[in-house]
């Protein structure tokens, strides 16, 4: 989605070659770059991840951090559920137009897709279990997205941090104390236990969705387009996919161009395929970022994602 | 949502106010006994289209003097009331551009929704609408017949009755008001939303309806060039149920282009 200036020549060699099943780093239309996985290395954090998608340790880089506070219920919310309050914002170092205002327009398209994959029942999310006294308090789930890179395929990297940020979450456990006062009402109080180790992961984490996004380049599609690649696309298609393979969003961006009907149904199966493998993929990546922790490597070193 | 910025520009109301809350809740369902307007579950709402200089489309609205606009439309679906005005091609803001570009500014008049009063400033689903329409009507301009321009549309909702069915409204609108400023367009584009009740899509949903359906779906079409030009999903789905919606509403959009279609003739004679 950031632009990157290609000569004509080279728009020329990228489209034909993916017309002809060449990509200029050699991968397969339906190839993904290779994933970066660490998780909960903000201590100040409810829970966190950060996701690198490139080769060679560059690519596009998305550090997630999840700070859960607990707000007071007001009349016309939802009674008996918390809810999740996203927001991604492209930091300057990721590229130069992003100085400023530059990526006002970014940010606002990339903070509603999260927040439409989050909040809702399609999310998998058991924001009942959020609650903590209804109509009194519940959780506030923040999840802040910081762009750090972008070499291509923002959305899946965004959305694969967010997940595995969500997955890592630990809450802490909450004691509500109820009594029934002289009217009959019941008055209910909550205390927080303030036990490192006495900690609640998020209802229905595992259920959340993951995104793989189709970039129609002349007569074909691939995915986890790299910059020159998104430079060169006329349009593209966001699938969300949730781990039982129901379909969780999708949408269209893209200003060249359209897609016939029965290419959208082509992609829409494809992406169910796809996305089987990814969910495979990411469970492995997840498990080897948690179990990274627990070596005797220094703190400091988890943040970076592993030396090349 | 709005006490919390400062609007200099604009006399306030008091800091904080709230909306009230009704003691009888009519909470039934929208779709027991058939829909409330006794319309098919795949029937669209009657639309009442005009394009020309703002002023003289409705008779009850006095005359506006905003006839500077290329072209502009207004557009009714139902209860849905949206104006768009296009100006341009006129002068962009790069003057080494190949193409031409193609800016939407969509927002919601504080008083069209029935959710909550709106703030004045923009909120940030009012921008993201923005991007939406602009990636749903630029692959129908020809934006390489207009290098260095850049094509204006403004919309503003005054009453809005569905989320999706809004943004619907708002392209078909857009297309109206393009081909009344007499832009170069390979196809208008015509869009319609539905929503999943149950395991049944329902075609163009109203806010209570919208309220009841687990899922919505947004497509806009180019009938002629047969080409999706945008699609927006959220909610779970089975694929089939997927494609089935993705059939019916360009079936559907196929029905609202020809209504557009007939509007632009009849504005003509």
């Amino acid at each position: 989605m950031a632009s990157l200036v290609l000569s004509p020549a080279e728009q020329d060699f990228i489209t034909r070659g993916v017309e002809q099943g060449f990509r200029a780093d050699g991968r397969s239309g339906l190839d993904r770059r290779e994933v970066t996985l660490r998780t909960n290395m903000i201590s100040q954090a409810n829970g966190s991840a950060r996701c690198r998608i490139g080769h060679l340790g560059v690519g596009t880089d998305v550090l997630v951090g999840i700070k859960a506070e607990v707000n007071t219920w007001a009349p016309g919310e939802p009674e008996d559920k918390g809810t999740i309050v996203c927001n991604v914002e492209c930091s300057p170092s990721a590229a130069q137009e992003f100085e400023g205002r530059g990526a006002e327009e970014l940010n606002v398209e990339l903070t509603q897709l999260l927040d439409r994959m989050l909040n809702g029942p399609q999310s998998g999310l058991e924001l009942e279990k959020l609650c903590i006294i209804p109509k009194q308090a519940y959780w506030v789930l923040h999840v802040d997205a910081l762009v750090l890179d972008v070499k291509g395929s923002i959305v899946d990297t965004l959305v694969w941090a967010a997940r595995a940020a969500l997955l890592s979450t630990k809450l802490p456990r909450v004691v509500v104390e109820s009594i029934t006062d002289e009217d009959g009402n019941l008055q209910s109080e909550f205390d927080v236990v303030d036990d490192a180790e006495d900690q609640v992961a998020v209802e229905g984490a595992e259920n959340l969705p993951l995104t793989v996004t189709f970039n129609q380049i002349g007569k074909r599609y691939v995915i986890d387009a790299s910059e020159q690649e998104e430079a060169v696309t006329q349009a593209r298609l966001t699938v969300a996919v949730s781990p039982q393979l129901e379909i969780c969003a999708v949408q269209k961006g893209g200003l060249l161009r359209g897609f016939p009907p029965s290419l959208l149904t082509e992609i829409l199966q494809t992406a169910r395929r796809i996305a089987r493998d990814e969910f495979v993929k990411f469970k492995k990546l997840y498990e080897a970022a948690g179990s990274a922790q627990t070596t005797d490597e220094p703190n400091t070193g988890s943040t970076f994602l592993g030396a090349f | 949502m709005s006490t919390n910025v400062m609007d200099r520009r604009r006399i306030n109301g008091p800091p904080r106010t709230v909306e009230p809350l009704y003691t009888t809740e009519a909470s039934t369902d929208p779709f027991a006994d058939g829909r409330k307007d006794s319309r098919a579950l795949d029937q669209v709402r009657p639309i009442y289209m005009k394009t020309g200089p703002l002023g003289a489309q409705t008779a009850d609205l006095l005359p506006s003097t905003a006839t500077t606009a290329s072209g502009s439309a207004f557009y009714e679906q139902g209860n849905i009331r949206i104006s768009c005005a296009v100006y341009g091609p006129r002068q962009g803001r790069k003057s080494n551009a190949r193409m031409g570009s193609f800016d939407c500014d969509f927002r919601y008049a504080p008083f069209s929704c029935s959710w909550k009063k709106r703030s004045h400033i923009k909120g940030a689903d009012e921008k993201e609408i923005s991007l939406m329409l602009e990636h749903a009507i630029a692959p129908a301009i020809r934006l390489d017949a207009y290098p260095k321009a850049c094509i204006d549309a403004f919309v503003t909702v005054i009453e809005s009755d569905g989320k999706a069915a809004t943004i619907a409204a708002a392209v078909n609108c857009i297309s109206a008001a393009l081909a009344d400023a007499g832009i170069e367009l390979y196809d208008s584009v015509a869009a319609c939303s539905m929503g999943l009740w149950g395991s049944q899509w329902v075609a163009d949903c109203a806010q209570a309806e919208e309220d009841a359906t687990t899922c919505s779906m947004l497509i806009a079409y180019m009938p002629s060039a047969d080409e999706v030009t945008y699609i927006l999903q959220h909610g779970k789905t089975l694929p089939e149920q997927t494609d089935q919606a993705v059939q019916t509403c360009t079936n559907l959009c196929t029905r609202v282009y020809a209504v557009i279609c007939r509007g632009l003739q009849l504005s003509l004679e």
